[in-house]
């Protein structure tokens, strides 16, 4: 087996007396996409901001390449190449892709921060690292707002990704978005995969998604890891089940043919 | 597919971006942010050749509209780009009053502390020295205290009017200052502030035989000086803004703040830097205003902060931020400097109708805005 990109060992992290994770250890690899899933307030979101430097851990460790680090804020974690995708996809929406693209790490000439940007460059850069991952867009300089919601998608990783992300979080991609679109998200994240460098940890609450392009699962309930293992392994009745914080389908069922 | 009889051959390899053309160059200049702006600008300047061309663009018309519209150019500059970062100002009238009075109280009784007389230079840069803290200190309360910038600034709209009349009490023994020497003729930076320029203009105009008066000599020497002042300032941060990298950092601190952060972009700086701009851009009002006139007053300023974010809004920056720009915001100035200068020029109009005018034109802009931005956003 390879050396981990990241390994989580037994992360806890209590906000007072709330314990949000009780002792999360997980393994991702590169090459691979790593389907993180649980019902809401299983501690998902905890997981991921702890990982991206949000929130700092009570207790555990975090190791990348084998090494125990600690991200002080969201800026360390991303120096060493972890990327996350929030759901808002941090874009704003009335100006270009390519200042978008390049926010707060703009190509320049001159002195900071007044330096001269490089327009030409940063949209050719922005059109290219997009048109890696699967999406041509016509003009880098449109605005966001007029993208479809997994174009803004596409953007939001190609970005991650050109800025040196080893490890991209996904947090909910295919949400709030339409059909096709949400195919869209899908193919871009396998093309991601298939770069063979890149991990990629997707939450989502769609088993469907999961299924379609996850090599590996981990699923928190109440904070705690109730299963995890490896696409071929499990069936998509334990999927459902333990989404579900392990209750079982038929009882669910069960109790909803209770309500008349 | 099986059933696809109906499908048309390139449905599969049609894409998302194929939806947007790429657009010819009336259809790209149509849809800039600036047109609403602009063709308000056209109808405006038609408007008055018409009903009353005389007077409006004789020499000394052009003259002292381009003085007004200067004027309230140099202060909607800075507030459009604080409002395109996400932030208010309402602060800056005072801060002119306050400027005008500190630079009036010196060049009257002396630098403080007993240093001696003040020239108009010690004189200029002592009052930046203080304005531009105040700008920092309104800026460094907002990004700490997360509070409105709405309410921060309304405080000091309060505490700059107040601590100006005072001041002007305490030193001078009533709320303003006049009789000044007239600085300009014989100092360089008075003059810098106060004086002529694009005289070149106005000798050409003579040459032409369109700029005598009756004796039949020159009529008007030149501009004010704020003009050049304007260009220089709204020149300055059009590249800025279009063209750096701080420029982006401002769009995106506006746009989403959080986004930002995210990135990299060090937003609170952003912020503190264009409250410090915004207390610049009112200081050099206050400058062009003293040196020019001799006199300082504490009610100079009033309603001017109210003006600058008018003008911002008629421009095409949109209050939430994010979004604007510095050549929309020219227009923007030249049509409330022209309407509240020129209403005057036309006599079957009762001049008071211009407030009521500028109000009609404000809504109409936020209105048009609001649709642009829905366009972008895809109407959130």
């Amino acid at each position: 087996m390879v050396q981990p990109l990241i390994r989580l060992e037994e992360i806890v992290k209590r906000f007072g007396n709330f314990t949000a994770l009780d002792g999360v250890s997980m393994e991702v690899h590169p090459g691979e996409v790593h389907a993180l899933l649980g019902d809401n307030g299983a501690g998902k979101s905890t997981l991921i901001k702890v990982l991206a430097g949000v929130h700092q851990p009570t207790s555990g460790r975090i190791y990348v390449d084998g090494e125990p680090v600690s991200f002080r804020n969201p800026l360390a974690a991303s120096d060493a190449g972890i990327g996350t995708v929030y759901q808002d996809l941090a874009l704003n929406a009335l100006t270009s892709v390519t200042r978008n693209f390049f926010m707060g790490r703009e190509i320049t000439k001159g002195a900071r921060p007044f330096g001269i940007m490089q327009t030409r460059e940063m949209n050719r850069i922005a059109r290219e690292e997009m048109g890696k991952i699967g999406i041509d867009i016509a003009n880098p300089e449109q605005a966001v707002g007029t993208m479809s919601g997994g174009q803004k998608q596409t953007l939001a990783i190609a970005r991650a990704i050109y800025f040196g992300a080893r490890v991209l979080i996904l947090d909910e991609p295919t949400s709030a978005l339409g059909q096709k679109q949400q195919l869209e998200v899908l193919k871009t994240i396998k093309t991601v995969r298939n770069r063979g460098d890149i991990a990629v940890i997707l939450i989502t609450h769609n088993e469907i998604h999961a299924q379609l392009v996850a090599d590996r699962y981990t699923f928190l309930s109440l904070g705690r890891v109730i299963g995890s293992g490896v696409a071929d392994e499990l069936g998509g009745g334990d999927i459902r089940r333990l989404m579900a914080g392990g209750a079982e389908m038929a009882d669910l069922e069960q109790e909803l043919a209770t309500v008349p | 597919m099986e059933s696809a009889t109906t499908e048309s051959a390139d449905t599969g390899r049609r894409q998302e971006a194929d939806r947007l053309k790429h657009a010819g160059w009336f259809s790209r200049l149509v849809h800039r942010p600036e047109i609403g702006a602009f063709s308000g600008m056209v109808v405006l300047l038609v408007f008055l050749a018409v009903v009353a061309g005389d007077v409006v663009y004789n020499p000394l018309g052009i003259k002292n509209n381009l003085s007004i519209i200067a004027q309230l150019g140099i202060i909607a500059t800075g507030a459009c780009m604080l409002m395109i970062a996400g932030e208010f100002d309402l602060s800056i009238g005072s801060m002119i009053g306050f400027a005008g009075m500190s630079m009036a109280v010196m060049l009257k009784w002396g630098l403080p502390f007993g240093l001696g007389p003040a020239s108009p230079l010690a004189a200029l840069l002592i009052t930046l020295c203080i304005t531009l803290s105040i700008g920092w200190l309104i800026g460094f309360i907002v990004v700490r205290t997360r509070l409105s910038s709405f309410i921060v600034t309304l405080s000091f709209l309060f505490i700059l009017r107040g601590a100006t009349e005072v001041c002007f009490r305490t030193f001078n023994g009533s709320t303003q200052v006049s009789g000044l020497p007239d600085y300009k003729q014989t100092d360089a930076v008075a003059a810098l502030f106060g004086g002529e320029t694009f005289q070149w203009f106005y000798d050409v105009l003579f040459w032409l035989g369109l700029n005598y008066n009756r004796a039949g000599d020159q009529w008007v020497t030149g501009f004010d000086a704020k003009v050049a002042w304007w260009l220089a300032i709204a020149g300055v941060a059009w590249f800025v803004l279009s063209r750096t990298q701080v420029g982006n950092w401002i769009y995106a601190t506006g746009g989403n703040e959080e986004a930002a952060r995210a990135n990299g972009v060090p937003t609170d700086k952003v912020k503190v830097s264009l409250f410090m701009f915004t207390a610049f851009c009112a200081t050099i009002f206050a400058a062009t205003q003293v040196f020019d006139t001799n006199t300082a007053d504490a009610a100079k300023g009033n309603l001017k902060e109210l003006e600058a974010i008018a003008a911002s809004v008629v421009g095409g920056v949109i209050l939430s931020g994010g979004f604007g720009s510095i050549v929309g915001v020219v227009f923007g100035a030249v049509i409330f400097g022209l309407v509240q200068n020129s209403v005057f020029y036309i006599s079957w109009i009762d001049g008071s109708y211009y407030r009521t005018f500028l109000g009609t034109v404000l809504l109409i802009a936020a209105l048009s805005n609001e649709t642009i931005r829905k366009r972008f956003t895809g109407g959130i």
